[in-house]
């Protein structure tokens, strides 16, 4: 019996997890896709009901799970084979080449500023730029530079200036057999794209964002350096509305997402109150269904929203927005709840609250470790009510967004990421002894 | 390429240039259009408001005589299609109203069998006969002609019928194009013309064509073009209507999607067709003059 | 003073394009992209159904909000419920007829139906001009088997406008 585990996923469910297991002996190997571990966590600016700042609370745990001996950080890099059981499994992982020696980079960031080439920012949610050659975010871990073959004019710049010689455009993919007992998966969640409701002016009209690109914006590290501003006209914005619900608790045939995502009542409400807290003249209207305040502290917030923060709250889902052409403001058509009439209400900028859905290839992934996923994507426990976090594959488990929208905020990430520890190291205990 | 070919009540009864337009394309293209012998009006939502099962039965009836041809329905009309697509979608599905249906139709000799498929012009064009023999059929293409497209509330919805909702919209852009005309975007392409409350309640009716015909003169257009003849009564007469009562002027020629695409296969329209457009067509025919 | 029908949901439920009113979350979707909400006060499809769950038959059947939809089925396609709520308008206008309230032009297309077999006739000119330009006669319409069906599913006792 192997005494290791394979982490797929670094964000926070996944680094608690790591942390958790190497604490306790066990040798993990974390493995992420991107190029830094921190996932969605990485991307916020606040935490709800808290206020506290995100990467504040994040970077100490990324630090403190990858300078553990026991943990093995193996990023820019997918799990691509797994064969075997519980207790003994192979799995086969694929490192995606960095051309940047991981060994030499201190991670200065001088190839960058000389770099010619940019491409979108894939953790800015696409709305700022970085360069071919970049840090994923000031505070990645490892903080080691990548280089984007996609986009690289490979005019070598980078290596000329490069104070460590750490380039190395010859690099190759490295295949990595892992031999370990037990596999955890928390790879999270993607954000639904609303373009695919065209009602709601999403890639139509420039002043409409999602949830995801406003936390970028209001981010100190985004590509705005945390000044709210408005895409149109860099303005900013004085009158914000909120919609619920796009896409989410949809049971048409062509949407298929019946299901509430859970946070972004939460974290509209987070949102709103500090964007006001950032600009007290701004007027924020949420337009929801319902606003699924349960949890510790917060329906107290949502009060304090209405009371202390003036947030106006719309119990009406607006059907259609529309442009103004002159200022690029946005019209919302919605019905009024206490004259029960059709009004509409322009505003400088709308933010659409997209349900969350599983990550992009997590198909693939359920399909190479054997497991099972639900209809929507996520990934089916073995019994529902009592084994929680077992996948249908014995000795793989699974923790965060990734097994449904029944968990998601950060502390039941957090939870799920260590009871999924403590499973393993039951189930691989239990074996030892047998 | 046959089909059992349905006129619905419109047609005939006001707009004779839609059908010409469509017979004359159709023997360039091939297209044989057999009579329904009998047939009845579809039973559009008016009468669907009424009764229910009536309406079922109506239109079933229409779905067999195309049966006993052994021929797919071709119509011409939104509301034709939305009611004729609807009934044998949910005969074809539900075994207890197909049962009860058939229990009516009994007494006049007809069982539904689920054995034909419902098909509109624009459609038909797209998925039978294919964009390339209507692209290599055009001989006098509109250049630049910048055209608002009415596909018209039942040509797409409701999306859970017509499943493929864009397809059905984009097939009538891509033929509206392949004769050489822009089909332009404008605000609100999707929304209703307005027909269906006209002579329930002409005022809102108006309003509701209003904002259609506001949106396309924003954008632009030169023309709109439309499939459905409901959507051509109101967006054509309601302009006369909305320029008498509103004292407001759109001037936009419409056009029945056949004619356009009739003039662009080199059939020019014959004098009695010009007329019968309320807002009239010099700006089109002369853009074609000039080419 | 309007009273109230507990029953009158259920009823709606059970007709064949009304079973959608139990399914409605009141979230004003429907409203807020309805084209006629926007003009006429009183046409509102999320009140509708509000007013059929809280019991309002005796307000809703006799008035004039259902009839005043124009079928472009925006709400029916935007609900996130599925659709169903849409279709209730015709649920409600289906029960209105049997009470005995049909707007005008409505019952005259109903009639033309029944006489004629179609919804609006050709005038004697049209059909006139219709030889003329080479379309051939006008195909006639079957109208006993029209009829037949008509009498048999007592369509013509609920469009019936007395002696």
């Amino acid at each position: 019996m192997q005494k290791g585990v394979v982490v797929i996923g670094g964000g926070i469910a996944g680094i608690q997890a790591s942390s958790d297991l190497a604490n306790r002996g066990f040798k993990v190997y974390l493995v992420e896709k991107s190029p830094s571990i921190g996932g969605r966590m990485a991307q916020l600016d606040k935490t709800f009901p808290t206020m506290d700042c995100s990467m504040c609370i994040l970077a100490p745990k990324m630090i403190e799970c990858v300078r553990h001996p026991n943990v093995q950080l193996l990023t820019y890099s997918e799990v691509k084979d797994v064969k075997g059981s519980v207790g003994n499994f192979k799995v086969r992982v694929l490192k995606k080449p960095r051309y940047i020696d991981e060994r030499k980079c201190t991670g200065c960031g001088i190839c960058a500023e000389n770099c010619p080439s940019e491409a979108p920012n894939e953790f800015d949610e696409n709305i700022g730029m970085r360069k071919a050659v970049y840090m994923p975010f000031p505070q990645a871990v490892p903080r080691v530079m990548v280089i984007d073959k996609d986009n690289c004019l490979e005019c070598g710049l980078c290596d000329n200036v490069c104070p460590a010689n750490a380039v190395n455009r010859e690099q190759q993919p490295e295949e990595i057999e892992l031999d370990v007992g037990a596999v955890i998966v928390a790879t999270g969640f993607d954000v639904f794209d609303p373009s695919v409701i065209p009602q709601y002016g999403y890639k139509r009209f420039q002043n409409v964002i999602t949830a995801m690109e406003l936390e970028r914006t209001l981010c100190a590290s985004g590509p705005t350096g945390g000044h709210l501003i408005r895409p149109s006209d860099g303005k900013i914005p004085r009158s914000i509305a909120f919609i619920q619900c796009i896409g989410s608790r949809d049971r048409r045939k062509w949407i298929n997402h019946p299901y509430c995502s859970s946070i972004c009542c939460k974290y509209a409400v987070k949102d709103a109150v500090l964007i006001k807290e950032h600009e007290p003249d701004s007027r924020i209207t949420i337009f929801y269904i319902d606003m699924r305040a349960f949890g510790r502290g917060f329906q107290e917030f949502v009060n304090r929203a209405k009371s202390e923060f003036g947030i106006t709250f719309t119990r009406s889902n607006p059907g259609e927005v529309s442009e103004d052409p002159n200022t690029n403001n946005v019209v919302v058509w919605f019905e009024d709840p206490i004259t029960r009439t059709v009004q509409h209400a322009s505003f400088d900028l709308v933010v659409l609250c997209p349900t969350l859905i599983p990550r992009k290839g997590v198909e693939e992934l359920a399909k190479t470790l054997g497991a099972e996923l639900d209809s929507y994507g996520f990934f089916k426990s073995a019994d529902a009510v009592k084994k929680p976090l077992d996948t249908t594959v014995s000795g793989i488990f699974a923790c965060g967004y990734c097994v449904g929208p029944k968990t998601g905020d950060i502390p039941d990430s957090v939870a799920q990421g260590s009871a999924t520890a403590s499973r393993v190291a039951e189930v691989l205990a239990r074996l030892e002894v047998a | 390429m046959k089909y059992a070919f349905f006129l619905g009540c419109l047609i005939p009864a006001r707009e004779p240039g839609y059908e010409n337009s469509v017979r004359k394309i159709a023997s360039e293209l091939g297209i044989e259009l057999e009579e329904m012998e009998g047939a009845n009006c579809c039973a559009p939502f008016s009468i669907q408001s009424v009764d229910y099962i009536s309406w079922l039965a109506l239109a079933a009836r229409n779905l067999c005589i195309a049966e006993n041809m052994g021929l797919d329905i071709l119509t011409l009309c939104n509301d034709c299609y939305e009611s004729l697509l609807m009934t044998n979608t949910m005969l074809k599905e539900d075994k207890e109203i197909r049962n009860k249906v058939n229990e009516i139709l009994a007494d006049v000799g007809l069982e539904f069998k689920g054995k034909t498929n419902v098909k509109i012009f624009s459609d038909a064009l797209y998925e039978d006969i294919g964009l390339e023999k209507v692209k290599n059929a055009i001989k006098e293409p509109f250049n630049g002609l910048r055209v608002a497209v009415q596909p018209g509330c039942h040509l797409t919805k409701p999306k859970r019928i017509h499943f493929a909702e864009l397809a059905a919209a984009a097939a009538l852009d891509d033929l509206v194009e392949a004769t050489g005309a822009k089909s332009i975007t404008y605000e609100r392409k999707e929304s209703c013309c307005g027909g269906p409350l006209r002579g329930v309640n002409d005022e809102v009716a108006l309003h509701i064509a209003k904002q259609k015909l506001d949106g396309v003169k924003a954008a632009g257009a030169d023309c709109i073009v439309t499939v459905c003849p409901f959507c051509y009564f109101e967006l054509d007469m309601g302009q006369l209507e909305i320029k008498r009562h509103l004292n407001e002027e759109h001037n936009l020629p419409v056009l029945h999607f056949a004619e356009l695409l009739r003039m662009a296969m080199g059939m020019k329209l014959e004098d009695w067709e010009v007329r019968a457009h309320r807002i009239p067509l010099t700006k089109i025919l002369d853009m074609k003059e000039v080419k | 003073m309007s009273s109230l029908d507990a029953y009158f949901m259920r009823e709606v439920a059970n007709t064949p394009r009304g079973r959608g009113v139990l399914a409605c979350i009141q979230c004003g979707r429907c409203t807020s992209s309805c084209l006629v909400a926007r003009v006429v006060e009183e046409h509102n499809p999320r009140k509708l159904v509000e007013m059929i769950i809280l019991g309002l038959r005796s307000e809703v059947l006799p008035g004039p909000l259902p009839w005043y939809c124009l079928s472009c089925f925006t709400c029916l396609d935007r609900c996130p419920q599925g659709g169903d709520v849409g279709e209730t308008m015709f649920a409600i206008r289906n029960l209105a007829v049997r009470e005995g309230n049909i707007p005008e032009g409505i019952a005259a297309q109903a009639q033309s139906l029944f006489e004629t077999g179609r919804v609006v006739t050709p005038s004697r000119m049209a059909l006139i001009n219709r030889e003329k330009y080479g379309l051939g006669k006008e195909p006639a319409v079957n109208v006993e088997a029209v009829q037949k069906i008509l009498r048999k599913t007592s369509f013509d006792k609920l469009i019936y406008r007395g002696p």
